[in-house]
């Protein structure tokens, strides 16, 4: 099927004023670096409202790195198409985290069109246009609604049809701004070197442009970066993208609402990329001082909330309960566990040592540490911890019981008298 | 000096044999790497550009000479013949293989050395006076104190995973060389109608956010130290941010909740504390204290130093450059530069620690110290034995008069070595240290400090000159700030204006002198006090006004 250049009448018909606005702006960032251009484009008035669209891809770093130093909590909108490597999205959390970006929206293709578009899933290898039309386009096109412009990584150097790139475009209802327009491949690698940023797992196995999967393969030595994108087709952009004001793809079928997810959890950012065997264990076991024994507490934690209501037996606490609001409440209490989010997150060692401050003698069991952490569990009041069957499988019962030796070697008992 | 008894041997053992088994634990997949990461940086080794760092403690920067033959040992058998001292009063070592570090901890403790807490989220090495014990000026010496914190805060079960890395230095003296207020607890040792404790400043720090201590406890009782240190770490760790690194540290939980209610929290947290201490501390730190007892001094002959200062013109210079006044008349302190011009600051070659060993011995009752300032200090030098050890210090390239000169440059490793730094810093010290050096003994006393990315490990925030490197688009981009001051005058450094490329911060900080020998109102006005007599103006013309810098020219 010919790929028609027919514009997108709505999409693609920019009005006078923006066509100007984008002259004046380019004229006035003429000689202005990439950084310049980002970091003034975020507050410019003749901007306007602005996200970040990323892909996450092979050069995507960048910007998202420059937008990490420059404001973590701008938005970033991240086209989930569901055909996406599996590497990519792996790639999302960790720049996410290593970045601190706080406002990462994943857009996915909302479950209706899709299923009318592409019941099967394999609409990419009969249409991929319409493909990337429900996937992509029109998704994209519902989260920059709010939006009079959005940040792409285009440059000069990827493509043919990129040739003529400038730091400002008009793109239909709004502003388009590509800060690495006149990067070349080394200033790309050079950023990323100088600043340690880590690479997308595919780029070793030679993809230089990465999109979903079915239609993304690698490149080799000499070809264009983005000739692995559908790869025997004329097909250069996926539609996102107009060339001369004109989308280089098929018509749209119509799709409903797009799903906008905002990943609160990003929020994490660089503190020691912790992670716990955060599922609730299918099952577990509990570490003492004589090793694994099967968990004897039987009956339900009542989460802090209820205690409002009833005093709890079993009490679950957060790591962000203060102890203090306990006071008088725990009369009830026989264990108390406490939540480490991340072993990485040492509140609850606080927590435990509070509570056994306020006089509470009842058990005291924790949750989210692995083995090195139970001596200081101990000699922070804990009784014992409860382990995941998946985290006993890794660390077996011989690792936690190397600490069991808790009481020696121990300066503060020592200093304390 | 501290030696370690049976229950520091068999502690330091103990966690050897916990780490080499973490090692091989990461090594058949029982650990993950984010798991082993904070394992790993707890005992002091980082994962740096290319190859692992090995950090390792010099607490409250005393070393006994056989210490220093250790850390030469080390750094010939298992790195590449040197190490570099850093402005936390450790060394780093930076060319170590992973599998190799355990029996490199192995060796540094026959020493008496440890790599423990110099690293992560944690309390890390207690930092003090580099002169303490020594200096004229003194009330009380640090260190037992330093001790003390040491061991408190070692494998402290419940402080091990904090929000941030904590730090804590303390000075004995009313002339601050700890840069107590740039700590997260900076502690003053004080009397009040004669009874012995500490003025506690907290929410100090440099970083991305640099802010000088407030004090929270205008006199603390000695005895009550440790409970409530304890107290701002409880309560630190359960207010302190974890939703965002770089506001994680406790500067930051003081900034934005007040010091009077992180004040209130710690005083709400401080009775049971307190009353879990029974007092053995105290009986801990008196026999820390004796250890601490100074060295039987012998007599120095000062009529011989005179003569030899009279006669030699580089001698001369030298001593009236590195030495600081003794508490005793016939001794000296002599502080060892490691910042020859065109050298990377803080680096040491085993050759020249071994030589440092000897002389320790030779001349100085076998005591050594690593200053903040990246500089070694023999701390008791009789005055006859300094021409002896000057002559010794030429034939290793270590005799350079330049303590607090412009070439006294602080630096972090920047970008050739660490993953964090945004630009290059060493090179920038280098060129900065050789193009001065004709003239600095005129210029006289200045600091300048400088980092290589916010994070100000180069400490510049508090530099009479502060050099910060950025990374503009790929581009290195060098921003000034002056008027930083580390001292008991603690100020943060003011930024002039637009940064400079790389190859025009060297004429920029030139100009910045010039104006200072132009404006200054004689050899005795040192620049840090030209600059407050005068402000930023006329500096800042000397930068950017390319009209001056012509007519100077």
């Amino acid at each position: 099927m010919p790929r028609d250049l027919a514009p997108l009448d709505a999409a693609a018909a920019s009005t006078p004023e923006l066509v100007g606005r984008a002259a004046a702006l380019n004229a006035a960032y003429r000689h202005h670096s990439a950084f310049a251009v980002m970091s003034r484009a975020l507050d410019d008035p003749g901007v306007g409202a602005i996200a970040l669209v990323s892909s996450f891809g092979a050069e995507s770093v960048v910007l998202l790195h420059m937008l990490s130093v420059m404001d973590r909590r701008r938005p970033v909108l991240f086209l989930e198409t569901g055909m996406l490597f599996p590497e990519t999205l792996a790639y999302q959390q960790e720049l996410a985290d290593r970045l601190g970006l706080t406002d990462i929206r994943l857009i996915r293709p909302e479950a209706a069109a899709l299923s009318a578009a592409d019941p099967s899933g394999a609409l990419y290898l009969r249409d991929s246009d319409a493909c990337c039309a429900v996937r992509k386009v029109q998704p994209l096109e519902q989260a920059l609604a709010p939006f009079a412009a959005w940040i792409t990584g285009r440059k000069r150097f990827q493509a043919g049809t990129r040739a003529a790139l400038e730091f400002f475009e008009p793109d239909g209802p709004r502003l388009k701004v590509n800060p690495l327009a006149h990067w070349r491949p080394e200033d790309v690698r050079d950023y990323m070197e100088n600043n340690a940023l880590p690479r997308h797992p595919l780029v070793a196995k030679g993809y230089l442009s990465i999109g979903c999967a079915p239609c993304t393969t690698p490149v080799a030595a000499g070809e264009d970066p983005r000739a692995g994108r559908w790869r025997g087709q004329s097909k250069q952009e996926c539609g996102i993208h107009f060339v001369n004001g004109r989308a280089v793809r098929g018509p749209v079928p119509q799709a409903a609402e797009t799903t906008i997810q905002t990943k609160a959890d990003t929020m994490t950012e660089t503190m020691p990329e912790a992670k716990t065997e955060s599922a609730p264990p299918a099952g577990h076991r509990i570490a003492r001082d004589d090793g694994f024994r099967a968990d004897d507490w039987n009956a339900p934690f009542e989460p802090l909330a209820n205690l409002n209501e009833a005093p709890a037996a079993a009490l679950d606490l957060p790591s962000t309960a203060d102890p203090a609001e306990l006071s008088g409440r725990l009369d009830d209490t026989r264990i108390i566990r406490v939540d480490f989010p991340s072993f990485a997150d040492g509140r609850g060692f606080t927590i435990a040592k509070r509570l056994r401050e306020m006089g509470y003698q009842g058990r005291l069991r924790a949750r989210g540490l692995i083995a090195d952490q139970y001596a200081m569990a101990r000699r922070a009041g804990f009784d014992e911890v409860e382990v995941s069957d998946t985290l006993a499988a890794r660390q077996p019962e011989d690792q936690w019981l190397a600490r069991a030796n808790w009481m020696a070697h121990d300066y503060q008992a020592r200093l304390r008298g | 000096m501290y030696q370690y008894n049976d229950f520091d041997r068999a502690f330091l053992a103990e966690r050897t044999a916990q780490f080499r088994a973490q090692v091989a634990r990461r090594l058949d997949g029982s650990l993950t790497e984010e798991e082993f990461r904070p394992l790993r940086l707890m005992n002091g080794v980082y994962l740096q550009l290319h190859a692992y760092m090995f950090r390792v403690a010099i607490p409250y920067g005393t070393l006994r000479s056989e210490q220093m033959r250790g850390l030469a040992y080390v750094a010939e058998k298992w790195d590449r013949g040197y190490g570099h001292f850093t402005t936390r009063q450790n060394i780093q070592f930076n060319w170590p293989k992973l599998v190799d570090i355990p029996d490199m901890m192995d060796h540094l403790e026959t020493v008496g050395i440890h790599a423990i807490q110099t690293s992560g989220n944690t309390i890390r090495n207690v930092t003090a006076d580099h002169f303490a014990g020594a200096a004229a000026d003194e009330i009380a010496d640090p260190r037992p104190i330093a001790e003390l914190l040491r061991q408190w805060s070692t494998d402290h079960g419940e402080f091990q995973f904090l929000p941030r890395k904590f730090k804590i230095g303390i000075t004995g003296s009313p002339n601050d060389r700890a840069v107590t207020r740039s700590h997260d607890i900076g502690l003053r040792m004080v009397e009040r109608d004669g009874e012995p404790g500490f003025e506690v400043m907290v929410g100090g720090g440099l970083g991305r956010t640099p802010l000088i201590g407030k004090t929270i406890r205008d006199f603390l009782p000695k005895a009550d130290l440790l409970p409530y240190i304890e107290a701002i770490l409880a309560a630190y760790n359960a207010a302190g941010r974890r939703d965002n690194k770089f506001k994680a540290r406790l500067k930051i939980t003081v900034l934005e909740n007040g010091l009077e209610a992180f004040r209130d929290a710690v005083e709400a947290e401080f009775p049971a504390r307190r009353a879990a201490f029974s007092g053995a501390d105290q009986q801990v730190l008196a026999a820390i204290e004796a250890q601490f007892a100074p060295p039987e001094f012998r007599g120095g002959d000062a009529a011989a130093y005179e003569a030899a200062r009279a006669a030699d013109p580089v001698f001369r210079a030298w001593a009236d450059t590195n030495l600081t006044a003794h508490r005793r008349a016939d001794h000296a302190i002599v502080t060892v530069s490691l910042k020859a011009h065109g050298a990377t600051p803080g680096d040491c070659s085993a050759t020249q620690m071994r030589a440092l060993a000897d002389l320790a011995d030779a001349h100085g009752y076998g005591e050594l110290r690593i200053s903040h300032e990246q500089n070694v200090v023999i701390p008791h030098v009789p005055r006859d034995a300094l021409p002896a050890l000057h002559a010794v210090l030429k034939e290793h390239g270590l005799a350079t008069a330049n303590i607090g000169l412009a070439s006294d440059i602080i630096a972090c490793p920047g970008m050739d070595y660490c993953t964090l730094a945004t630009a290059r810093s060493i090179p920038v010290a280098q060129a900065i240290a050789l193009t001065l050096e004709e003239r600095e003994a005129e210029v006289g006393p200045l600091k300048i400090k400088i980092s290589g990315c916010i994070n100000a490990c180069g400490h510049h925030h508090v530099g009479h000159i502060g050099i910060l490197g950025l990374d503009r688009a790929g581009v290195e981009n060098y921003q000034i700030t002056l008027g930083g001051d580390h001292t008991e005058r603690a100020a943060i450094g003011e930024r002039t204006g637009p940064g400079f490329p790389a190859d025009r911060i060297v004429p920029a900080v030139e100009r910045l002198i010039d104006a200072y020998l132009e404006l200054r109102e004689g050899a005795d006005e040192p620049f840090i006090d030209t600059y407050r007599r005068l402000g930023m103006a006329p500096f800042k013309a000397a930068l950017y006004d390319q009209g001056n810098v012509s007519d100077a020219a």
